[in-house]
């Protein structure tokens, strides 16, 4: 098995967070993951600023964005991080409550490599969850520059 | 109008002519002899000139002439020496001369004044007959409905029809003579001076006018104006005919207020659908988050305790995951159901029987183990959008299918009925459990279901949605059913594209 990408995780919604971590550890993927808990924080973290001035150089393997974000919303996040010449290569995976047209259209116009609508049915969410830790984080060559576990 | 003319004198003919020449000159010698023998004297000479005017007068240039040569022998032969011959002397001649220049004189006078005489006849009857024809058009123009009138060019009215009359109120006595624009106070699109710019170079102008009857009431007309112009090419007068449009342009301002009204309102109509809207998508996303998280934990809390829990525990457990799955089916056809009522329908040409063959396809896959006579009659195509009648047609096969799943037997037919001219009617015969004609109204009701979930599973939006399409194509849907007989149900379509 190769090594582990780090995953930056941005949900608000602190039981997805529990659901999603719990299914990434149920795998063995959860030692590389971080939360930030709105656009702002995301932001932050990638441009390591405010609590995460001290943090290690380097972009994370991949980012799972919600959509339905407080302060900056996860469309906002999005566009930010692909207008960025640093930022534009970390791959961005959707992942959200919204069966929403426009949110997905919006999203693939913006430049998202992913958009994944969290089932209802919790088999199915672990299902998805569960693959897309392991596509993202061990199958995906990342771009350079991102960070990995040793 | 009719005037009595004076009549004039029927020429004379020749005989009469010469007759009166005769006659005339017969009184002038006979009167002259009288007078002599009472011994008046030199009366003979204006005596016969006297009969030679009056044979002019009356008879003509040749009977003059007679006269004068008759006048001549009679005053030679009675009253110049010698008597009773036709004897002339030298010395009389310039007499006679005189004599004949004076009564030519007279005589070419006379003849002028006959020539002038019929001239001015000829240019009296001309005058009259075109008189005649004037007020023979005059007339015809009186029986048209519309209104005319003429104004000369410093806008006085010179005619006034009855059209006129009836639509303003004024006669065509209290009308002509007056100035139009101040006696109708008429108003203009434009300037009068570009009006007359226009009158002047095309020879017409048309255009909408406020008038003011007799009466002070109002009233808009179509206006045309005709420019003619006399002999010399000057513009000499303008016909006038106008229309009332007055409840036209009422009409017209009706109009215009409903459509600013159907603006408002669907303005306010399309504001209330993106709410609608906005309310839908945080249905999606916000309702759906709390029941993941429910199914989720309990997943969790079922797998950490399965050793823990006695049976009736688990049971509790199955139930709160099995509500959860409920309500996401029914979140998610509730938003189907919306977005049916919210979407643009595309609507081309459709093969319904091609749509029926997909729709079985589709449902043939939960058949299996099922005895099914499946009967699909004709089906004509029609004008629809094609995913929607292609859901609707799916929605009740499945219902077919579903309540047929306690015959051993089941039957279900598809078909077309013909009776209508402008709609298609499908309907879907089936011959399963049937339902209480009683509660055929609250078939079609969102969430509404006549049988018990662990019957009949379903969350009670098909026939709503089926209803709801039907009404997207100018249609509807209805049912018929008798309990454990089995259903039929309806929809039809309209044929013309434009609803």
């Amino acid at each position: 098995m190769s090594a582990l990408g780090r995953i930056l995780l941005v949900e608000d919604d602190p039981k997805d967070v529990e659901l999603t971590i719990t299914t990434l550890e149920e795998y063995n993927l959860a030692n590389e993951v971080v939360v930030t808990r709105d656009g702002e924080e995301a932001l932050d973290y990638l441009y390591r600023r405010g609590t995460f001035t001290t943090r290690s150089n380097g972009n994370p393997a991949v980012l799972l964005l919600d959509l339905k974000l407080p302060k900056v919303d996860g469309l906002e996040v999005l566009q930010q991080i692909k207008s960025d010449e640093k930022l534009r290569m970390i791959p961005v995976v959707v992942l959200t409550s919204s069966h929403e047209e426009r949110d997905m259209v919006a999203s693939y116009r913006l430049g998202v490599n992913a958009y994944v609508v969290k089932p209802v049915d919790f088999y199915e969410f672990v299902n998805a969850i569960r693959e897309l830790g392991v596509f993202w984080a061990i199958i995906n060559e990342p771009p350079p520059g991102s960070i990995k576990a040793k | 109008m009719v005037r009595c003319k004076p009549q004039s004198p029927k020429p004379l003919s020749r005989i009469q002519r010469y007759g009166l020449a005769v006659l005339s000159v017969s009184v002038a010698l006979g009167g002259a002899l009288v007078l002599e023998r009472f011994h008046f004297r030199d009366v003979e000479v204006p005596l016969f000139l006297f009969a030679v005017a009056v044979a002019a007068w009356y008879g003509g240039t040749e009977d003059a002439v007679l006269a004068l040569i008759l006048s001549c022998i009679s005053f030679d032969y009675f009253f110049v020496e010698p008597l009773h011959t036709l004897d002339i002397s030298l010395s009389d001649l310039p007499y006679y001369i005189v004599f004949a220049s004076f009564a030519s004189l007279v005589t070419w006078f006379s003849a002028l004044r006959r020539r002038v005489e019929g001239e001015l006849r000829q240019a009296r009857d001309d005058l009259e007959i075109e008189v005649a024809e004037r007020t023979q058009q005059a007339n015809l123009l009186n029986l048209t409905h519309d209104t005319i009138f003429v104004r000369d060019m410093s806008d006085v009215i010179t005619y006034w029809n009855r059209g006129a009359q009836e639509l303003y109120g004024w006669t065509a006595e209290e009308a002509i003579g007056k100035r139009a624009h101040e006696l109708l106070q008429s108003v203009f699109p434009a300037s009068i001076e570009e009006i007359h710019a226009e009158l002047l170079h095309s020879g017409r102008w048309d255009g909408e006018l406020k008038k003011t009857r007799a009466d002070g009431t109002r009233v808009v007309v179509a206006s045309r104006w005709s420019l003619r112009r006399d002999e010399l090419g000057r513009p000499a007068a303008i016909l006038e005919t106008n229309n009332d449009i007055t409840e036209r342009k009422r009409r017209e301002q009706e109009i215009r207020i409903l459509n600013e009204e159907l603006r408002k309102r669907t303005a306010e109509l399309e504001a209330i659908n993106k709410e609608l809207e906005a309310f839908a998508y945080s249905v999606s996303h916000d309702l759906r988050a709390p029941l993941r998280h429910m199914a989720g934990f309990t997943e969790l809390l079922k797998k950490n305790t399965a050793s823990l829990l006695n049976e009736r525990s688990q049971r509790y457990v199955m139930m709160i995951l099995e509500s959860a799955q409920r309500m996401g089916n029914l979140i998610d056809d509730l938003l189907a159901f919306s977005r049916i009522g919210r979407a643009e329908t595309h609507k081309t040409m459709v093969s319904l029987e091609q749509l029926v063959e997909e729709a079985l396809t589709e449902v043939r896959q939960d058949t299996e183990g099922r005895h099914i006579d499946w009967r699909v009659g004709g089906l004509p195509a029609c004008y629809g959008d094609r995913s929607m009648l292609r859901l609707a047609l799916v929605n009740l096969i499945s219902n077919a299918v579903k309540f047929t799943r306690t015959r051993s037997q089941a039957e279900i037919e598809i078909g077309c009925m013909n009776q209508q001219q402008d709609q298609v009617v499908v309907f879907i015969r089936d011959n399963g459990v049937g339902f209480d004609m009683k509660y055929v109204s609250k078939l079609f009701g969102v969430f509404q279901r006549l049988h018990p979930p662990e019957a009949f599973e379903g969350t009670g939006i098909g026939l709503a949605t089926v209803q709801r399409i039907a009404q997207r194509h100018g249609g509807k849907a209805w049912a018929e059913g008798l309990v454990g007989k089995g259903a039929t149900f309806y929809f039809s379509l309209s044929k013309s594209p434009g609803v």
